[in-house]
């Protein structure tokens, strides 16, 4: 049994301490925004917030997660309209969208601890997030755009 | 496998109040190739009384903004606010023909189609409004969604009119063909940038692909994979300690596969790696990259390859050529790798399997699951939802099967995801290829004799004799590129099709990714070897389609190439050079250059049968050192594009010292607009090979004209547009 908070709400699962936090959120939770690119954090698909920070739920443990805040790509905005997602939709960043939530969660912990990355700041954060229908350049230009106050 | 239509009559069924509208008829594709499938789009949408049209998509939606983008062919003529459209994915039905997501088709196989059914929606609309008005339908009109009655003003929704009137018009196939589309010049929806409709869900988690699937008492599986890709038989199963596992549900035994069962994803991983089995690992155990390359390098040599495609003389042309050029190719296998491991959920329930997984080939799927499965092919519903990457992957039903396989015996539904490794472990991989390409050329340097033996092994044949050429046995989707468009008066291309063990499918734009390579990049070093500048001696082989070079040309600025010893053309021709004037400095020949590495390091060796130009040795030595990296020699098109925006801001005096760079882009330009260039010259007989490209079928609109070059800009157009 475990209790984890996450988005904003208490849950309480019956897995193995080390089931990885990733399968719990999308089987257990059915909150299956987060997804399963790699299961080795490789690939940047399952990007949630930990207190905050950007992780890689696949290869975080429920015991590593319990007692965190865990925002999932569902609890970013509670009405899918957080500055990333609107610069998302203005650039028209996705094109499967499968990579998307994880680079969506990834560009807003970039931005909320700095929110006027350089080039290099993007790059540097956004370099463990793949896409591979390659949409590189919008994500770069969404995320300039956010620090720009939502202009492009 | 694919399901002939035979009703050929529109439909507008009559509707009352509270009733949908359902508008939907098979709709002719364009005519079936000669040694490919039967290609059989259709198109369905659906008025709502309130005023919604929902425009069912039929192709698989995996980022590149196919739903959109049909249903502004249908909104167009529908004459209906965008602001009312909406898209769904319908389930498998024979009603939808032939279900097939790739080869970028969509759009251009059901436009004429599409439009269409949007056009006699309009018309059976207006119908229905005039007569509730007792009025001439000559005398109304349809836009934005109201029909109105010119002289006397009144107006009906759409949805009013579904809600309210029986709607009764129809229309006969040729009644279909003769509607009058609206002209280019009139669109209003098509043609215009519009948001693309699954992107707020994306952005929100909302989206749900194959992975996101949830049924009542659902079960999770995993598959015991052999430790060999093909051939490995089963020895022994142990399943004791599995069974231990908490969570554990059953183990399934088939002559297909070994499976365990559990409640959740962890407790499936956790009993199959419990779990022994023992395995004959078969005649591919030894199957390596040095037995493939082998088995290749010998059947290169095989004297009695099929020619699959011939023009001229090569034998004696070849014998007459003032020197020849030989270069050797090789490729690798390639996976998918896209984002979204292979999944699907299956459950089998009065006799009807229900598959909820994202498939580029429905048609296909619901075929091989009938088939494997003993079932009638209406017994099997594919549930499609989106993609998270296709490349091809998803046209295999591979993990549909194993699915259903196991939903069978669990009796309950059940979730198979394979993990990262497993779906590159069971890919069907582009195959990896050996080219030798020979070319002969004339005193003044113009090429009169080619050769090409391509040694690949062919995925069509698995999938059934509609996917390789009747007469030769051969997939034109593993050879086409191979045969280019350059006007050379005598060619050959030789096909050796090899088994390896290593099952093979397709991937991206199927055979030009090796096929233009080789082609391309040994035009270059003929182009070296003729002491000629690479896109003018490319002109002077395209007197048919010469916009082919120029355009690419421009985008790369391209002014001179990157050898010194080029006959200064500082500008792109506006007009085709139908002959070269290229001379072959034929006393400026240096060593082979057998002694320089290979430029890949691995995938690409050279052999020298002649003498070359001095040209050669130099351009590999100037300033642009990038020319010996490896992965130079294969930029992906997204780098590409990167290149080209960065020296377009370029200072020109650098954009010149990075000649080289310039020149490799203007190749995997050139690739691309051939790529398109052939199959809009192959309308409208579609799937081809370039063989069949050369041989032009036409059709109103198709000849040469001022249509033609419409079809090149938009070939110029997509070529750098489409992703996916």
């Amino acid at each position: 049994m475990a209790t984890l908070l996450i988005n904003g709400k208490s849950q309480t699962v019956d897995v193995d301490p080390g089931t990885p936090l990733l399968w719990v959120i999308r089987e257990r939770l059915q909150l299956t925004g987060t997804k399963f690119g790699c299961g080795v954090a490789q690939c940047g698909a399952c990007t949630v917030h930990l207190d905050g920070q950007p992780a890689r739920s696949c290869q975080t443990t429920v015991a590593q997660a319990a007692g965190k805040k865990i925002t999932t790509i569902e609890g970013l905005d509670p009405n899918g309209r957080h500055p990333v997602q609107l610069a998302w939709i203005a650039e028209q960043v996705p094109q499967c969208g499968y990579c998307q939530s994880g680079q969506i969660m990834a560009a807003a912990a970039l931005l909320a601890r700095n929110p006027n990355p350089s080039d290099a700041d993007i790059v540097n954060a956004m370099s463990g997030n793949i896409c591979r229908c390659a949409t590189y350049l919008r994500i770069k230009r969404a995320i300039k755009r956010v620090a720009q106050g939502g202009r492009s | 496998m694919s399901t002939p239509v035979t009703r050929r009559t529109f439909l507008a069924s009559a509707a009352t109040a509270g009733a949908a509208l359902t508008i939907r008829f098979p709709l002719t594709g364009p005519g079936a190739a000669d040694g490919a499938a039967t290609y059989e789009p259709n198109a369905a949408l659906t008025i709502t009384p309130d005023g919604l049209v929902t425009v069912h998509i039929t192709k698989a939606e995996m980022g590149q903004g196919v739903g959109t983008a049909l249903a502004q062919i249908v909104a167009e003529e529908l004459e209906v606010d965008w602001k009312d459209v909406r898209i769904d994915y319908p389930t498998s039905d024979p009603k939808f023909g032939l279900m097939l997501t790739g080869g970028s088709w969509s759009v251009n196989w059901t436009f004429d189609a599409l439009s269409r059914a949007g056009a006699a929606a309009r018309l059976a609309l207006i119908d229905a409004a005039a007569k509730s008005w007792n009025v001439s339908p000559a005398d109304c009109v349809a836009e934005r969604g109201v029909v109105r009655h010119l002289p006397s003003g009144r107006a009906l929704r759409y949805g009013e009119i579904v809600a309210r009137m029986p709607i009764t018009k129809t229309f006969s196939e040729e009644e279909l063909k003769q509607i009058t589309l609206k002209k280019p010049s009139d669109y209003r929806v098509v043609g215009q940038w519009i948001p693309r409709l699954d992107i707020p869900d994306k952005v929100t988690g909302k989206a749900k692909f194959g992975i996101d699937t949830f049924l009542p008492s659902m079960v999770y599986a995993k598959v015991v994979y052999p430790p060999v890709r093909e051939g490995a038989t089963r020895t022994a199963v142990d399943d004791s300690a599995a069974k231990r596992v908490k969570g554990y549900v059953a183990t399934v035994t088939l002559p297909q596969l070994v499976a365990v069962v559990a409640n959740s994803y962890e407790a499936a991983v956790k009993a199959r790696d419990a779990r022994k089995v023992s395995w004959n690992p078969g005649p591919n155990a030894n199957v390596s990259t040095e037995s493939i390359f082998a088995k290749f390098s010998q059947a290169k040599d095989d004297s009695n390859a099929t020619p699959w495609h011939e023009q001229g003389d090569v034998k004696s042309a070849m014998s007459g050529a003032a020197r020849r050029h030989e270069a050797t190719f090789m490729t690798d296998y390639v996976a998918h790798m896209q984002m979204e491991p292979m999944n699907c959920v299956a459950r089998f329930a009065d006799g009807v399997y229900d598959i909820y997984t994202g498939s580029q080939f429905q048609t296909f799927a619901v075929g091989t699951l009938a088939a494997t499965l003993d079932v009638k092919p209406t017994n099997v519903r594919i549930h499609q939802q989106y993609l998270g990457g296709g490349f091809g992957r998803r046209l295999e039903p591979d993990i549909m099967v194993e699915a259903a396989l196991i939903a069978r015996e669990v009796k309950r539904p059940v979730k198979l995801i394979r993990s990262r490794e497993e779906d590159l472990r069971r890919d069907f991989y582009r195959s990896a290829t050996l080219q030798v390409v020979r070319a002969g050329l004339g005193p003044d340097g113009k090429v009169v004799a080619w050769e090409n033996t391509l040694v690949a092994s062919h995925p069509g044949k698995r999938w059934g004799p509609d996917f390789v050429d009747k007469k030769t046995g051969l997939d034109q989707f593993a050879l086409n590129g191979a045969d280019h468009v350059y006007d050379i008066p005598n060619q050959v291309v030789r096909a050796v099709p090899v088994e390896t063990g290593i099952p093979v499918g397709y991937v991206r734009a199927v055979a030009p990714n090796y096929t233009f390579f080789a082609v391309e990049t040994f035009m270059d070093e003929l182009a070296k070897l003729a002491g000629a500048d690479p896109v003018q001696y490319r002109l002077s082989m395209l007197g048919g389609a010469p916009r082919l070079a120029t355009r690419p040309a421009a985008r790369c600025r391209w002014r001179r190439s990157c050898a010194p010893w080029t006959a200064a053309s500082s500008s792109i021709p506006t007009a085709p050079v139908r002959r070269s004037k290229a001379r072959c400095s034929s006393a400026s020949a240096t060593p082979s250059r057998n002694a320089a590495p290979s430029p890949t390091g691995r995938s690409h060796s050279q052999t020298s049968t002649t003498t070359r130009c001095s040209g050669w040795t130099r351009c590999r030595r100037s300033k642009s050192t990038s020319c010996r990296r490896p992965s130079t020699r294969r930029v992906s098109a997204s780098r590409a594009r990167r290149r080209w925006r960065r020296r377009s801001a370029m200072p020109s005096s650098r954009r010149r010292a990075r000649g080289c760079a310039r020149f490799r882009c203007c190749r995997i330009a050139f690739s691309r607009l051939f790529a398109r260039g052939r199959e809009l010259a192959a309308r409208p007989g579609r799937p081809r090979g370039g063989r069949g490209g050369r041989q032009r079928e036409c059709g109103p609109g198709c000849g040469p004209g001022p249509r033609e070059t419409t079809q090149i800009d938009n070939a110029v157009r997509l070529s750098w547009c489409t992703d996916s």
